[in-house]
């Protein structure tokens, strides 16, 4: 089908009242409940499922996708005020983020954060419609050795994202790939250091980690801080609004963060979080503003969630094309359809046309609604932060509890995050940072998959590694970005020893 | 946390310590966590490369990672800036309001559970006092029955004494 | 080798006595534990009976999910809970057929630990190949993996596919190089890159990629031929008696009243035989047989001593 006369109709059908009433309590459920730590898009879409029952196919597949990336947006809300990145890639948007809000500069981020995502989302819409069919066998054309070649990328800019040396972050990054190994080996099905404990044989689930390493850690930082009036002094709480010369600073990382964010979308399970680290680490050398990346930088905000969200949008292609699903969310998303027959596949596109062009529409109508629906509610969040920090860090803390407790309904969770709770506070003493530790943790288990069974079907060849084209070119843009890395921050070390050397005298 | 230390020292606090022993000692857990994975690795077994053990990959991370944390020793040792300070009355608290959950949510109910919870994790804080925590604690344990059990319908007991 | 399953077809016959009449058994919401997250068939069914449990019978009903450890985290849970009717599992050959051998212990007995109500169907898994691979048939399966080895797909280790697969190598004398997955779909999207030779995988669930020629099924392992695809052969025809399938019951913690049981087990039966449920079924590939409680027991029994063989087997080298 011609894609204008299929978007036109898609139009048509998102329009409809009845699908824009559900689009609009799905975002603004979904963001509702994207705010709560440790409750994402999985608790407000299973909890909406049995709804859907009564409604038709694509009312339901628009309800749920508006709860999806409205669940996004509210994660990043939480980032931003609380340093609690509800997905990994939101952790990203946390490093300048949280920055910015105890710089009293919460509004702008959280304006930031919303305009991005809104241009981030339609671009990444835009790239759906036109180019659907060959994102889908763009997804195909990758085996077990280019998955690996893609993560191994991701990671190498994850390590970049960190502040402090580089050294460290690498570091993290593979103390997380260590750390994920943690649980039932999923290629031989032994147990690997779960010290015999059932719980663990799935491993340690990604919101404890980041409930832990993120929101208890900086907790149990900030609580003297504030309790000594820290940052209670000269915000401007009201201001939201970003001045001329900022929204001149998102342009690029908008465009440049939507542009990688849709393409590593395609890919099932890497996408987002790949994206949003390849973006940041890419914008951090390329931005005229990247000695602030990590203090409060407007474009580090603005970049992840660009990223993030076209990759939401494109990661829609794999889960309906192929039918694998890059998320729990995602693998509800194929539940919602199967209660309908519709059954995820590369006949999708043809088979029910109206219904991919109304879920493509939906997301113009859906991103707009996020728009209209956050910009007022920002003032609202913002004021949430002059709550008193002795009424505040309580709830907080109440709210990770209740949101790990959520995940599996198992105590046993409480314990592991209060064990990664100690262990963020410590790495905080010895200046780690979590972030890229958790993308790390994230992709590690992912890695090993990938690597293993491309070991088994080359026949224990590690060569197809480099030979393979995709994933040669990959491997190489990855020791490119590597050898940036270091050399910039040997470069830096040789400028900033004379001043060290000065004040060590 | 870092400007608040400048603040900190600004207003004429104490000198701290040079972060050099601190960071090294988190070298330290590093290399240590990274031996633990690289010996049970090598009990898992790392097979062969064309069909690659349990413990293949705990082994080159952790071999990756050991290595790793001598740079940051040796990078960290020459680190004259001052230590971060520690704060362990905060640390005990929070970690004695997630304990008090965890024992409690199951055994008398969510509503309690967030209510004793919220009280603990209050305990550092000297600017509210106790008669506040208790209220705070009853608002936020209400709220939290509504918003998870009676909003999102979160399969919790509010209360489970009997 | 043996019959991998204990057929049910005679007790659909001697369906229980009718003790009770479907409807209410208890005041309480009732919670129906899923071993999988939100969002597969296992849980999909659930929120089925759960829906039609209050709209039809006015018993309050809820999904809890509980996933992990190959099912034997929300096994261990119910097993603990009061033997009240308010807590039921939707029990799969995960929990009480695999994991007893797949695991060097458990926290609870498969058996004793439960009282197994009622049986709710079973899907059939078939072993596919590339079209273009010149395998026509399982005859040619062998031979090629004979002479130049074959990689097959399974949605995980222990996984009902891998435990196909080992079936297969042990009948057919063959050694195929097992590669898993998580799930069957990325598995499937692995082989449409043609990395991967063959897979096992649901029949039903395969249907487009079957009618578009993008898979080609070379065996069934069900007692008999499919009404979806009566072409292809079952392997007890190609004289190879595999029969492995994909079953799914509701259990509770051991020691429900038996007259409640029979309530429970007489409204699973009521909403398994509406017709929207038995059309939804169907669209899953899932074949309904009504069981009694008893032959439900008797079954879930059979199950772990006859897959216990091949399950040990797949566990040795994961391969």
């Amino acid at each position: 089908m011609d894609i204008l006369t299929g978007f036109g109709q898609g139009l048509l059908v998102a329009l409809e009242p009845v699908n824009l009433l559900y689009c609009f309590i799905g975002v603004f459920l979904g963001t509702f409940i994207g705010v709560l730590p440790g409750i994402g898009s999985m608790a407000a879409i299973s909890m909406l499922l049995p709804l859907t029952f009564h409604l038709d196919p694509t009312a339901a597949l628009v309800m749920i996708a508006g709860v999806y990336y409205g669940a996004e947006y509210g994660g990043s809300i939480a980032s931003v005020l609380m340093n609690i990145p509800g997905t990994p890639s939101s952790s990203i948007t946390c490093i300048d983020g949280y920055p910015m809000a105890r710089d009293g500069r919460a509004g702008i981020a959280l304006f930031a954060s919303a305009v991005a995502s809104f241009g981030g989302g339609l671009i990444g819409m835009v790239v759906m419609a036109v180019l659907a069919p060959a994102l889908a066998s763009l997804a195909l054309n990758f085996g077990p050795t280019e998955y690996f070649a893609v993560i191994l990328l991701g990671l190498v800019a994850a390590s970049a994202v960190s502040n402090g040396s580089p050294v460290k972050g690498i570091a993290m990054v593979v103390a997380g790939l260590m750390l994920g190994t943690v649980g039932v080996d999923i290629t031989t099905g032994a147990e690997r250091f779960t010290m015999g404990i059932p719980e663990m044989r799935d491993g340690v689930h990604l919101v404890i980690v980041a409930m832990g390493l993120f929101g208890v850690g900086e907790l149990i930082v900030s609580i003297r801080a504030n309790a000594a009036g820290a940052h209670q002094n000269a915000i401007d709480y009201a201001r939201f609004y970003p001045s001329r010369k900022e929204w001149k600073a998102m342009a690029g990382p908008v465009w440049r963060g939507a542009g990688i964010g849709s393409f590593f979308g395609a890919l099932p399970g890497t996408g987002q979080t790949v994206a949003s680290a390849v973006a940041y680490a890419v914008e951090k050398k390329l931005s005229p503003n990247r000695a602030n990346f990590g203090k409060g930088a407007i474009e580090g905000v603005a970049v992840p969630e660009a990223a993030n969200n076209s990759a939401t949008q494109t990661a829609f292609i794999p889960t309906l094309t192929l039918g694998v699903p890059g998320s729990a969310s995602m693998a509800l998303v194929i539940g919602a359809l199967m209660m309908y027959g519709i059954v995820p596949g590369p006949r999708l596109l043809v088979d029910h046309s109206d219904l991919f062009w109304g879920l493509v529409a939906s997301f113009l109508i859906g991103n707009v609604l996020l728009l209209i629906l956050n910009i007022p509610m920002i003032g609202l969040w913002v004021r949430l932060l002059q709550i008193p920090y002795r009424y505040m860090y309580p709830t907080i803390i109440v709210l990770i509890c209740v949101g790990v407790y959520s995940v599996n309904n198992n105590v046993f969770d409480i314990w592991l995050t209060l064990a990664f709770g100690w262990a963020g506070y410590l790495m905080r003493l010895f200046r780690f940072e979590p972030a890229p530790f958790l993308i790390g943790f994230v992709l590690g288990p992912m890695m090993e998959e990938q690597l293993r069974r491309a070991m088994l079907l080359s026949r224990g060849d590690a060569s197809v590694f480099l030979t393979r084209p995709i994933s040669g070119t990959l491997i190489a843009a990855t020791v490119l970005l590597l050898a940036w890395s270091l050399f910039a921050a040997m470069k830096a070390r040789r400028a900033g020893r004379p001043a060290l050397a000065l004040s060590d005298e | 946390m870092r400007d608040f230390l400048r603040r900190l020292r600004r207003s004429g606090e104490t000198a701290r310590p040079p972060h050099a022993w601190l960071g090294a000692l988190g070298g330290l857990a590093l290399l240590a966590l990274s031996t633990v994975f690289v010996i049970g690795g090598l009990e898992l077994g790392t097979g062969t490369p064309r069909r690659l053990g349990t413990g293949a990959f705990p082994v080159i991370t952790g071999l990756a990672l050991a290595i790793l944390s001598l740079a940051v020793i040796a990078g960290d040792l020459r680190d004259s800036s001052e230590a971060e300070r520690p704060d362990w009355i905060s640390f005990a608290a929070i970690g004695a309001a997630l304990a008090i959950f965890a024992l409690s949510v199951g055994r008398i109910g969510l509503v309690p559970g967030v209510f004793l919870a919220t009280v603990t994790a209050s305990l550092p804080d000297p600017s509210l006092k106790f008669p506040g925590k208790a209220a705070l604690g009853a608002v936020v344990a209400l709220g939290c029955w509504g918003l998870f059990i009676g909003l999102i319908g979160l399969p919790f007991k509010p209360f489970a004494w009997n | 080798m043996k019959q991998f399953l204990l057929c049910g077809a005679a007790a659909i016959l001697l369906a229980g006595p009718a003790l009770a009449e479907p409807g209410k058994w208890t005041d309480e919401p009732v919670r129906i534990v899923v071993t999988f997250p939100p969002g597969g068939t296992s849980d999909l069914i659930a929120r089925i009976l759960a829906q039609y449990f209050e709209s039809e019978f006015g018993q309050k009903a809820v999904v809890d999910n509980r996933p992990g450890a190959g099912g034997t985290v929300a096994a261990d849970y119910v097993a603990q809970q009061a033997p009240d009717g308010t807590t039921l599992i939707l029990g799969n050959n995960a929990p009480f057929t695999i994991a007893p051998t797949q695991f060097d212990s458990l926290p609870y007995d498969p058996l004793a630990s439960f009282t197994h109500i009622a049986y709710l169907g079973a899907s059939t898994p078939a072993l596919f190949v590339q079209p273009d691979s010149g395998i026509a048939s399982l005859d040619d399966y062998v031979e090629v993996a004979r002479t130049d080895g074959i990689t097959y797909g399974s949605s995980g280790v222990g996984s009902i596919t891998h435990i196909l697969g080992k079936a297969v190598d042990i009948d057919l004398g063959i050694e195929q190089i097992h590669v898993p997955y998580q799930g069957s779909a990325p598995a499937i999207q692995d082989f449409r890159a043609g990395v991967l030779e063959a897979y096992y995988d649901m029949l039903a669930q395969n249907r487009d990629l079957i009618r578009d020629g993008e898979a080609l099924p070379i065996a069934l392992a069900a007692p008999e031929r499919s009404p979806l695809f009566p072409e292809i052969p079952t392997f007890r025809e190609l004289g190879h008696d595999i029969v492995v399938e994909n079953w799914t019951g509701l259990s509770g913690p051991a020691g429900i009243d038996p007259e409640m049981a029979a309530t429970i087990h007489d409204t699973v039966e009521a909403v398994m035989a509406m017709q929207p449920v038995v059309d939804q079924l169907a669209e899953w590939g899932i074949t309904h047989t009504a069981m009694s409680s008893e032959d439900f027991t008797a079954f879930v029994g059979g199950t772990i001593e006859t897959w216990a063989p091949l399950i040990a087997a797949a566990k040795v080298n994961g391969g």
